[in-house]
């Protein structure tokens, strides 16, 4: 440990203030956007005079936004199998393959998350009006499947780095094919990185909006999209509560990703 | 005991070479291996012994050379289809499953019945002397108990050749001999060919019929212990199975096998010669044993006294010649001479000439 933080003596408040407020500051706008969810002024007042859920009612009543939440959780788990499975496609070729480039091919496939989005969704934009793209599912799907890419490669490498090869060899001198002792040996060995790969693949696109503002159309919107798109044109607190419950998925699935880091480290 | 099918030895390795780049890791090395022999690849880190160890198993094709089993050629066959057992130097059980699973993993892709199965998993526990520990999750295994199984694993499909590649290095010293003694009585009992590979000589006199040494990508030797002990063809050879002390030397006559040759001072007649003999100077090789006190008066190579420890059965005794070069000595308890000497003393050694070796 290069800082000891039981001997940093005095300066060891200040630290934890410090912490505090950056912790506040980062928490605070969610808690406000969840508290208004439930509070009963139609113009957002903080704090809210009374409470009430009848924001989320008006929402599960509104088959538009039931639409948007479907359509991003179909997106979200097409996105999560083909990230998942070109991911560990991709990080067998980058953790075992002894080929000239290797290492430069690795930071190719994690391009998309140093690139602006912004760029990138002007680039995909332009591409996909080419190819008719535009406004389908499948644009969709291979818009957020390139921003997924990376993290589940990330996730997977690091996991298959960890697996020692000479197990696999010893199943394929047992008698099974090279396949059957990846699927059987290898792929349990890194199921965590597995599941890693898959919760971030799909968070990655349930709550991407700057692809999916260029790629919706009026009849195939995400979750986000229909956010933004409801906030431009009058402010409710039916898009707290919409917000709330983006929140409170993502937020499950990372208490369920910090689950299993803590499972496997045990 | 039935001999192969064409008669020849059971598996000949007929050479074999393999390279990475500029580098040959194995030169040409031929072997042939009886049925039912323990047979074990000694040598350094880099000879290559495992690189050999692994075309065996498949995991690297060589570059020359053949390896037939049965009269059969085995390298035509990937890994999964050539039927061999192996223990790695790593642990290598499959970590999502049982101890039982893992010794029906073999069985299982083999498509063999549920019933013959269980069968075979109890009999090779009792094998290794793991009853009951079916159940048991890998992780809760000591690495001992893991090597056991992961032998039992390779013994369960019945293979005409089991490798093992250093399967003891990452165990401490005590486990080490004790699972040496099993990986014995499991020989003895299953009767199956090994291939052992190891660094460690003690490791590799106790537990083989036949030790084949490797330097530099090569066999320098094949034979059971007591003959590479007492009959070494290379210097490395020499050096490496055993304690050896080495003196520079002067080979002044040659005949044959044999010639005479001088130390310091002293004549030695009738001294083994390996190699091309040839005048002048040479290397000199002395079992510590094999050294003793030269007579008053008689010949021999003056050196000093440095240390005495007494070990029990036998004085080791450190000493220096004039011209600085070590020597160990073993004196055995009783031996007259030794009980008076002290540290700083004048003696002179002698030798038996044909317990000696000259290497040109």
């Amino acid at each position: 440990m290069l800082l000891n933080f039981d001997g940093l003596g005095a300066w060891k408040w200040p630290l934890v203030g410090f912490t505090v407020l950056v912790a506040l500051f980062l928490l605070l706008p969610i808690v406000f956007i969840v508290a208004l969810s439930f509070g009963s002024s139609q113009w957002l007042i903080f704090p809210p005079p009374s409470w009430t859920t009848k924001w989320y009612a008006q929402l599960f009543a509104d088959p538009r936004w039931i639409e948007a939440a479907l359509t991003s959780l179909r997106i979200g788990l097409v996105v999560t199998v083909c990230s998942v499975l070109l991911g560990l496609l991709a990080s067998f070729g980058l953790v075992r393959g002894r080929f000239r480039g290797v290492e430069t091919l690795r930071g190719l496939f994690l391009t998309p998350m140093i690139l602006p989005v912004i760029v990138f969704a002007v680039a995909l934009y332009a591409f996909s009006l080419k190819l008719g793209l535009n406004g389908t599912f499948i644009g969709f799907v291979i818009a957020h499947t390139i921003i997924a890419l990376p993290f589940a490669i990330i996730a997977i490498t690091g996991a298959l780095e960890g697996f020692d090869k000479s197990i696999e060899d010893a199943a394929v001198l047992c008698g099974a094919t090279p396949l059957e002792a990846k699927i059987r040996v290898t792929l349990p060995a890194i199921s965590h990185g597995l599941f890693a790969a898959a919760i971030f693949s799909f968070l990655m696109s349930w709550d991407e909006v700057v692809l999916a503002i260029f790629m919706s159309s009026p009849t195939l919107q995400t979750l986000p999209v229909k956010i933004w798109t409801t906030l431009r044109q009058d402010l409710t607190p039916v898009v707290a509560a919409a917000s709330t419950l983006l929140v409170a998925l993502t937020l499950a699935l990372m208490i369920l990703a910090a689950m299993l880091r803590k499972g496997k480290a045990q | 005991m039935t001999n192969s099918k064409t008669g020849g030895p059971f598996l000949q390795i007929q050479g074999i070479r393999q390279e990475f780049g500029d580098i040959v890791a194995v030169h040409d090395v031929s072997l042939d291996v009886e049925r039912g022999e323990f047979l074990t690849f000694l040598g350094p880190s880099g000879s290559g012994k495992s690189t050999t160890l692994y075309i065996l198993a498949g995991f690297q094709q060589p570059a020359r050379g053949d390896i037939l089993l049965d009269g059969r050629t085995i390298l035509d066959r990937p890994s999964h289809k050539r039927n061999i057992g192996m223990v790695f130097q790593r642990y290598t059980l499959f970590p999502n499953m049982t101890v039982g699973e893992n010794i029906a993993f073999p069985l299982k892709v083999r498509r063999r019945p549920k019933a013959e199965i269980d069968a075979r998993v109890r009999e090779m526990l009792r094998l290794v002397r793991l009853e009951g520990f079916e159940d048991r999750r890998i992780a809760k295994m000591s690495g001992g108990q893991q090597q056991r199984v992961a032998l039992a694993r390779a013994l369960a499909y019945d293979p005409p050749v089991l490798l093992m590649d250093e399967p003891l290095s990452a165990l401490d010293k005590k486990l080490r001999e004790e699972i040496q003694y099993e990986i014995r009585r499991i020989h003895q009992q299953t009767g199956v060919t090994i291939l052992y590979v190891t660094h460690d000589q003690e490791e590799a006199l106790r537990l083989s019929d036949r030790i084949a040494v490797f330097s530099q990508g090569r066999i320098d030797q094949v034979g059971t212990g007591t003959e590479l002990y007492s009959n070494p063809s290379t210097r490395f050879v020499a050096e490496f199975i055993g304690d050896s002390d080495v003196l520079p030397t002067e080979i002044l006559a040659a005949h044959g096998a044999h010639a005479d040759i001088r130390v310091g001072e002293a004549v030695f007649r009738g001294v083994p010669v390996h190699g091309t003999p040839k005048l002048g100077a040479a290397t000199l090789l002395l079992r510590p044993e094999r050294v003793h006190l030269a007579r008053e008066g008689g010949a021999g190579v003056p050196a000093t006294v440095t240390d005495i420890t007494f070990l029990g059965n036998n004085f080791h005794v450190a000493a220096e010649t004039p011209r600085g070069e070590a020597l160990s000595i073993r004196l055995p308890f009783g031996h007259e001479a030794a009980s008076g000497l002290a540290r700083g003393a004048a003696i002179s050694l002698s030798f038996d000439p044909t317990s000696a070796h000259v290497f040109c």
